[in-house]
Order: C-alpha cells, then structure tokens, then sequence
C-alpha cells in the first residue's frame, strides 16, 4: 500500500509537449478520446526510453494497464501508415512499455499532499471515475471513491472477462490511483447506503460515475423463467468466479462487443456449443473485427440476420429461440429500424440463452434527488460544464454519454475532474474545459506515400483457439523487447517534425534542397508542411541560420549531453575512448564494449558536425557515426548527407593537425544475429589505439 | 549576395589565442546563404577554436551567437550588452558587417573569423560565384547582360583579348572568357551589331578608385531627422 511519504503531483512533459498543443495533432492522437501523445511514447520505446513512455501514456489516462489490453485503438484506425501497409501496433506497444515500468511505477507511488482543504465524492469506480479520483487526487483534493462492488474498477472489474483483462493488470492501474491517498469505499451502494443528497452536502463537489450496470431484456414470450439470463448478471459471475450453470449449449442474443465477450466466456465455461444471433449482417454487425474473427477461431457460430421472436420452452425448460428473419436493420437515413419477413422463421437449439442486447443505467437512487431525469430516463446534463441540474452534482461516463469506449470514459472523466476543481476554485467553467475534437495533420500526399519503404506490422501471438477457450487465462502474448523496438521503429513520427524559426529563417534554400519528401516550402521564409515532413532531422543539422528545430527531440541534445556521456577522461587510461553515435532504430539491442560509451540516436540523420566535434572536445579519442544495417534505413537519402558531413569534419579535424581517421562511419552488421555494434566497435577501438591516445595539455 | 570563406583555424588561432573570452558572432544572411559565417559556422568554428585551446593547454571561454544581419544596428542591437562582455568578439560577417560592429562595440575588439570574397550567386547548392564588382556605373545592357567589370580577367570594356582559348581565359582552363560569353549570349539575342560601337573608357570613380562611397537617400534621411528631432522635443528616446 502507500507509502508514507507524500509528493506534490508534477505531471510528466515529454520535450515538445507544448509545442504540438499549438500545431495540427498527429492523426493518432486526433483520434484517441483522450488525446493520448502516442507519436512521443512510441519514439521513446524506440529509444529503449519505457519508463518516459509509461509517464507520456498515464499522464491523460491512469488506467493505461487496462486500455493496453482492451482498447479498440482509434489510434491505430487512423495511423497514417495504413496508406503504405499496415497500421502501427499502437496498443501491443502500450502494453509492452507499460509491462516494462512495472517496478518503476510501484516505486513511484507515493500520497499526494492534500493541498486544497476541500473534498470530492465520486461514485463509481470505473473508468471515468478512477480517472476523475486521480486527476483531483493530484490536484490536492480528498478524494472518496464508492463502489457498489466489493472491489473497484466497475465493468473493468465485474464485467469484462478475466481472458480478455487480467485482473492483476487492472490491479497495478487501481493501486496507482488510490496510492495517492484515496479513500475507498467498497460495497457501497448509493441509494442504498446513503443519498446523494448526504454525499452531496458532505463533499464540495460529487461525481456521477455509474456507468451502464444493467442489462436491457427483451419483451418476448417465454423470456421469463430458468435458462434465459441477462449479460451483465451473467459477467459478474464470470469475473468473479462463480459459474453459471449453463447446460450444454449457449445462445446469445446481440452482436456487440458485450455479447462477444459472453459468448467466449461461455466457451471458456466449457460450454462446446456456443452460438450468437444478432440482426445485422456480417458488415453490419457492431462487434469489433477482430472479436468476431476471433470469437468464429474459437468455434462459435453467429447466426446472422434473424431477429428474436420467442423463447421455446418444453415443460418450463428452454429449448431454444424461435426467430424471425432479418429483411434490413437501418432505413434510409442510416438509423436503426429493424424490418422483418414474418413469414420466413426458425428455431435456434440452445439450453440456455443469455440476452445482451445494450445496458442502461439504475437511476432509482435520483428519486427525489435534485438532479433531473429527462422523460426518456436520462440524466440531464451540460457537456460545456459536465454538471448535472443540481449545483455541486456533477457526471461522467457512459451514464451521460451512453455506451462508449473505456478510453471514452477516461476523457470524459478527465473532463469532469477539471471542472470540479474550476468549480470549487470558484472559476467559470464554460469555455474552459478542452476541445473535445482536435485538428489533425492531413493526409500523407501520395508523392510523400511512394518514398516510404513497406515494413510489415510485428505481429503479436495468441494462443491456438482450442487452448485458450480451455481457460479464462489472457490469451495474447506481448511482444518481446526485440519486436517492440523493431514496431516501434515503424512509426513515421507523424507531428514530431521540423518547424522553422521564422525570425531566424533567411530563406536560403537548404532545407528545401535537403528534404527526401518535398516537406519544406520557401517563399519569404520557409515552412515545412507537416504532412510531408516524416521528422527524418536531416534538415536541422544542415541549416546555416540553426532556425530549424524539431518537434519531436531536441536537436542540441546529442552535443549537451555528449560531455557527462563521456565523462572525465583518464589520463592513464589504456584504451581509447571512444564515442560511438549509433543509430539504433533496427538494431533491437544497445550494447558495446566497455570503452566505448554509445550514444543511441534515431537515425544518423540528426548528427550534427557540431555533435562530432563536440565528441572530440570531450576527449573522445574516436568518434564512430554508426548507421543502421544496409537497407534498413526507414528514411530516405540519409547516406550522402551523412557522409558529407563525416567529411567536412575529418577536414576541419585536419586543420587541428587531429587524424581524419580517428572518425570513421561505419554500418551496424545485421546479419549475424547477435550484437550488430559490438565487433564494428571494438574494431575500430583497436584502430584508433594504434593512432595513438589523444593527449591534452 | 556577399560571399565569403572561412579562414583556416590556424589563422583565427593567432588573431584570438592571447584573449580570454572570446565570442564568435555569426551573420545569418549573405554569409550563412553561402556557408561561411551563419550561425551555424559561428558555433562550428567556437568548437574548433575551444578544441585548439585545449590542444595548447590554453584556459579560453569560447561562445557564439548569431543574428539576422549585422550591417544594420536594429538587428545587434538587442544582444549587444551581451556581446560587450566578450574581450574578442570574432565576427563571421561579411567585412561590411565586422567594420560595421566594431565602432559599435566599445572597448572591445572585432575581429574577422572569415575573408570576404565577392558578390556572387549560387550557381549550384555550394558552388558561388563572383557575377558583379560594385563598380557603381552598370553597363552590362551593352554586353549581353554579362559583367566584363567583375567577370574578365582584365575588366576589358572591348574584348575579347588575345587570352580567350575556346571559350575559356587564358588564366585558367577552369574560368570561362567573359567576352567570348558576352558574343555567344548577343548572338542568341540578336543584338551582336551593337558590339560594333566601341565602349569608351570608364570613369573609374564611381569604384574602388573615387574613394570610400556612401550613398545617402535624402528624403529617407530628412524624414527620420525630423521624426527624431520631434522624439526628443517630446522628451523621449528613440
């Protein structure tokens, strides 16, 4: 549990975090509810960096463990790379750096000092609930969770099936909200256990946050009785052990991503016949692809297009489901509307049916609350301000915004946090909570597609369908550290590239003639088009005005740190010093021998001539530029600008009467299997000793 | 634009070796266009200058800066305390720019971190060439639109001479005879017989020869004087 130590909450900013709040948003990040950076997290797994990118991750979303399990992944759906191949694999690399930071973020958890003096109630512990508790926690509020559960997390804990979420993952998200100080109060019912009126009056500010917890039915004959269950009564016994009986063979009613996870927990219950109807067709139905391609490997059959009609029973006992078929779903103006041919129906075998057809909320406990009700049972609220009609009563999540994703919520929560905390601090709310939609970068012009080079997705490995189905284990295996550096090397860096000092910009051309992608635009200064630039650097290292810099990195960053990189330098040493500039976008592993202090960089690109001297200033006795395996480069015509540099300070090391060939570029072998730098070090370290220590006076 | 080289590190090494503190000033127009003295070159040449320091065992503080130009004082002039803390200030402007800065840098010497070549233009990314003199009276509408000034060997103004071999100059293989230029170009525009009338001999004190030039715009100059002299009647400081 927590420790005893208390910190004031600083969130995390990844280099350039203010910048991009000004420029178009990378396609990913536009898309995730929460506005999650994933350009600055996948770059820095690429850069070995896990921890920074579990920091840039749960800076907008504390249950990041959970999301890199289940999200749907909007990111990934609108990944720029799906117009040259395939997508990247935004969510198996989330959960790569997550798994990677696990002592890192136990170690971090510490109480946030309770600097406000005003406390909040927030019922509910699902995803936009926990959000809200972390976001206010570390804003130095007090913070009390309920839950009607006896443990928190809401659906993510009662509902969602442990093969799909495992708990523990839930756990590490859980234990790093309420380390913070949280009060948690667990089986606590609200309506039953106390009104929201007395939390509302207890607290500053509460937060409705119960989700969707009950299941719609459905009103047909014979539905009343043994055999015919409903989703989320069946989930909850599910995840929390107990097991249903279910007889031989399951039904179940919907095409949803809820009825999937039914329908393969069933399989999972040792059910051997498991089948799903819904009312649309195979591209109709709602379900996420990969669920229903999955849930068919594991041997379940979806009956598609009939429509539910009655429960056949014989003596009391089900027997199956007599249905209609489906003539269409949606009218013309694409909303649902069902039409059937009546005369065209059957009966689907099945001893028990379980009905997963949409949740609502209970909302009994607002009976004679101030908070209104509309007349089709929805609580009345203000997205502009997330409160609800009563003064101090605010909400979030699916019980406002209806059925949605887990990140979805995450945002919303996000949301009601901040304008909890604008109204105890007495501040208007209206107009300051964040644009819920953010512009993108455009598309990538088709010129810009053809020069990117095709590099299939890492896939990820599931466990064959007759295994898992044998257990509620997860069934996905995370990548290696060796796929994920390999994935994340994919990425094009969307939004991370050049931007140009305009003060200092004097329109010499360079840039414009520099860039592989046609990225810059010289008129009375230059401006590079973010949806051509794919943040290669190549550029900033070859302007004359240093007016370019990079969104993504730091281009001085190489030359700042290169000095404590290498260190005092012994004058009795040895062996040569040597530093070593490798880049290490393919090369999956960084390790060199003990002389030679290596510093990774993304591609050789962004090596300054300034970033080699510096190296030699330092005391470096070799330098080595080492670029990536021939042909793997991600980028385009890197080498000659490379190499011309490499020159221009070999002559300048000339002028210093220093040994040209005391800097050398060399390629990383990628063929061997092991170490691409470790032999091409040490060569070259044997080189640069027979030239001799460097001596200074 | 101006053009201009870096001079070799043992050169700089000498004007700069006997100073402490030592800013290397960057120009970022003419010269950062030609790779010479932007402020890239200016942190590029304060490394190497750091580095032979420490070759000669030499306890030296090496920064640099840049600015857009220095030949005009708005540009310097909001970093020029900075630059006053410097014993050295090596500047990589064009010369225009190193004369230009040191009458307004008090106590502390400018120096030149590069040679001032000519006026040229980039004939490819990297190459520069002189195109222009400044001789301050053009005629190049009566030769082709090609400067016999700045780009034959001898300035002839009726050429070409003896010198001129298939196109090149007798100087060198590697220049091309300004004059043999000058036929080719007036032949293709059709105005070859306006060769025929000789060019008489210039008057030279329009260049280098009439002296230090200045060219004042009078109605520029009376309008700030009386916008100034106003500034200070009212009492305030421009």
């Amino acid at each position: 549990m927590a420790p005893e130590d208390t910190c004031t909450a600083e969130p995390y900013r990844a280099y350039g975090a203010e910048l991009k709040e000004t420029r178009p948003y990378s396609p990913c990040r536009a898309a995730c509810p929460a506005h999650t950076d994933v350009e600055a997290y996948v770059g820095l797994i690429a850069q070995g960096k896990y921890t920074e990118a579990f920091e840039v991750i749960t800076s907008v979303n504390p249950i990041a463990s959970v999301c890199s399990m289940i999200c749907h992944h909007p990111c990934e759906q609108s990944c720029r790379r799906c117009g040259v191949d395939e997508p990247l694999a935004v969510r198996h690399l989330k959960r790569f750096a997550i798994e990677k930071s696990k002592d890192y973020r136990r170690a971090k958890r510490k109480l946030v000092k309770k600097t406000k003096g005003k406390s909040v109630g927030i019922i509910g512990s699902g995803p936009s609930g926990l959000t809200a508790a972390r976001d206010l926690a570390d804003l130095g509020y007090s913070v009390t969770l309920y839950e009607k559960h006896p443990v928190l997390g809401g659906m993510l804990a009662a509902a969602i099936p442990p093969y799909r979420l495992p708990r523990e993952v839930l756990k590490e998200d859980i234990d790093d909200v309420i380390s913070k100080g949280v009060e948690v109060k667990t089986n606590f019912e609200i309506g039953r256990d106390a009104k929201l009126d007395d939390l509302a009056k207890k607290h500053d500010a509460v937060l409705v946050a119960i989700g969707l917890s009950q299941s719609r039915s459905l009103n047909i004959p014979g539905v009343d009785g043994p055999g015919v269950l409903l989703a989320i009564p069946y989930l909850e016994d599910v995840a929390f052990g107990r097991k249903p009986d279910l007889g031989k063979s399951v039904l179940v009613i919907g095409g949803g991503n809820v009825a999937m996870d039914v329908a393969r927990s069933a399989r999972r219950l040792g059910v051997e016949k498991v089948e799903m109807v819904c009312l649309e067709n195979e591209q109709e139905i709602p379900a996420w692809k990969w669920e229903v391609d999955e849930a068919v490997e594991e041997a379940i059959k979806i009956n598609y297009r009939w429509g539910p009609k009655a429960v056949v029973r014989e003596n009391g006992k089900v027997v199956g489901l007599e249905v209609t078929k489906v003539l269409s779903v949606f009218d013309a103006n694409k909303r649902f509307a069902p039409t059937f041919d009546t005369n065209t129906t059957t009966v689907l075998k099945a001893e028990t049916i379980i009905i997963t057809i949409g949740q609502m909320s209970n909302l009994a406990f607002l009976k004679d609350s101030p908070v209104k009700v509309d007349e089709r049972g929805r609580v009345e609220w203000n997205p502009a301000t997330q409160m609800s009609s009563a003064k101090n009563v605010f909400v979030a999540g699916e019980v406002v915004t209806g059925p949605g994703s887990a990140i979805a919520a995450v945002a919303n929560g996000r949301r009601a946090a901040l304008a909890m905390h604008l109204y105890i601090q007495g501040e208007t709310i209206e107009g300051r909570l964040p644009a819920q939609e953010k512009e993108k970068i455009a598309q990538m012009p088709s010129e810009v597609v053809e020069k990117i080079s095709k590099q299939p997705r890492m896939k990820i490995k599931h466990l064959a369908p007759e295994v898992r189905v044998k257990t509620m284990d997860h069934f996905e295996m995370g990548y290696s550290e060796a796929e994920a550096l390999e994935e994340a090397g994919r990425c094009r860096g969307c939004g991370g590239g050049a931007v140009v000092d305009q003060k200092k910009c004097m329109a010499c051309l360079t840039c414009m003639r520099v860039c592989p992608y046609g990225a810059p635009v010289v008129t009375s200064v230059s401006e590079i088009r973010p949806e051509y630039c794919q943040a290669c650097g190549l550029c900033a290292p070859e302007c004359p005005a240093q007016a370019i810099s990079m969104v993504s990195y730091d281009v001085r960053e190489i030359r700042n740190t290169l000095p404590t990189i290498i260190g005092k330098v012994d004058a009795d040493r040895q062996e040569p010093v040597i530093a070593a500039l490798m880049c290490t976008h393919h090369a999956k592993v960084i390790g060199v021998p003990n002389n030679v202090k290596a510093i990774p960089v993304h591609c050789t690109s962004r090596i300054d001539i300034l970033d080699m001297l510096k190296a030699f200033e330092s005391g470096a006795d070799g330098v080595a530029i080492i670029r990536c395996g021939s042909g793997t480069c991600k980028y385009r015509d890197i080498e000659p600008r490379v190499n011309a540099r490499v020159k221009r300070v070999q002559d300048l090391l000339g002028m210093l009467k220093i040994e040209s060939n005391r800097l050398e570029i060399l390629s990383a072998t990628s063929d061997n299997g092991g170490n691409p730098y470790s032999a091409i070090c040490a060569d070259f370290s044997e080189r640069v000793k027979k030239l001799g220590l460097r001596a200074r006076k | 634009m101006i053009v201009g080289s870096q001079k070799p590190i043992e050169e700089i090494w000498n004007m700069v070796k006997d100073f402490k503190k030592v800013l290397v000033f960057g120009c970022n127009t003419c010269v950062a266009i030609c790779h010479a003295g932007g402020e890239k070159e200016a942190e590029t040449i304060a490394a190497l200058i750091r580095m032979k320091a420490s070759q000669e065992g030499k306890q030296m503080t090496v920064n640099h800066l840049g600015v857009m130009r220095h030949c005009e004082p708005e540009y310097f002039e909001p970093v020029i305390d900075e630059v006053k803390k410097y014993d050295l200030v090596l500047s990589t402007a064009c010369g225009v720019g190193v004369n230009f800065l040191s009458d307004r840098t008090g106590t502390v010497p400018v120096y030149p971190g590069i040679n001032t070549s000519f006026y040229g233009a980039v004939e490819a990314p990297g190459v520069f060439k002189e195109l222009c003199a400044g001789c301050g009276d053009c005629i190049v509408h009566m030769t082709g639109g090609i400067c016999p000034v700045a780009r034959c060997a001898k300035t002839l103004m009726n050429g070409p001479c003896g010198g001129t071999n298939k196109g090149k100059c007798e100087i060198s293989k590697d220049v091309d005879c300004a004059w043999y230029l000058i036929v080719e170009r007036m032949t293709k525009l059709g105005t070859l017989d306006k060769l025929s009338a000789i060019i008489p001999p210039r008057n030279w004190s329009t260049a280098r020869d009439g002296g230090p030039r200045r060219i004042s715009m009078e109605h520029i100059r009376e309008f700030e004087e009386k916008e100034a002299a106003k500034t200070e009647t009212a009492g305030g400081k421009r």
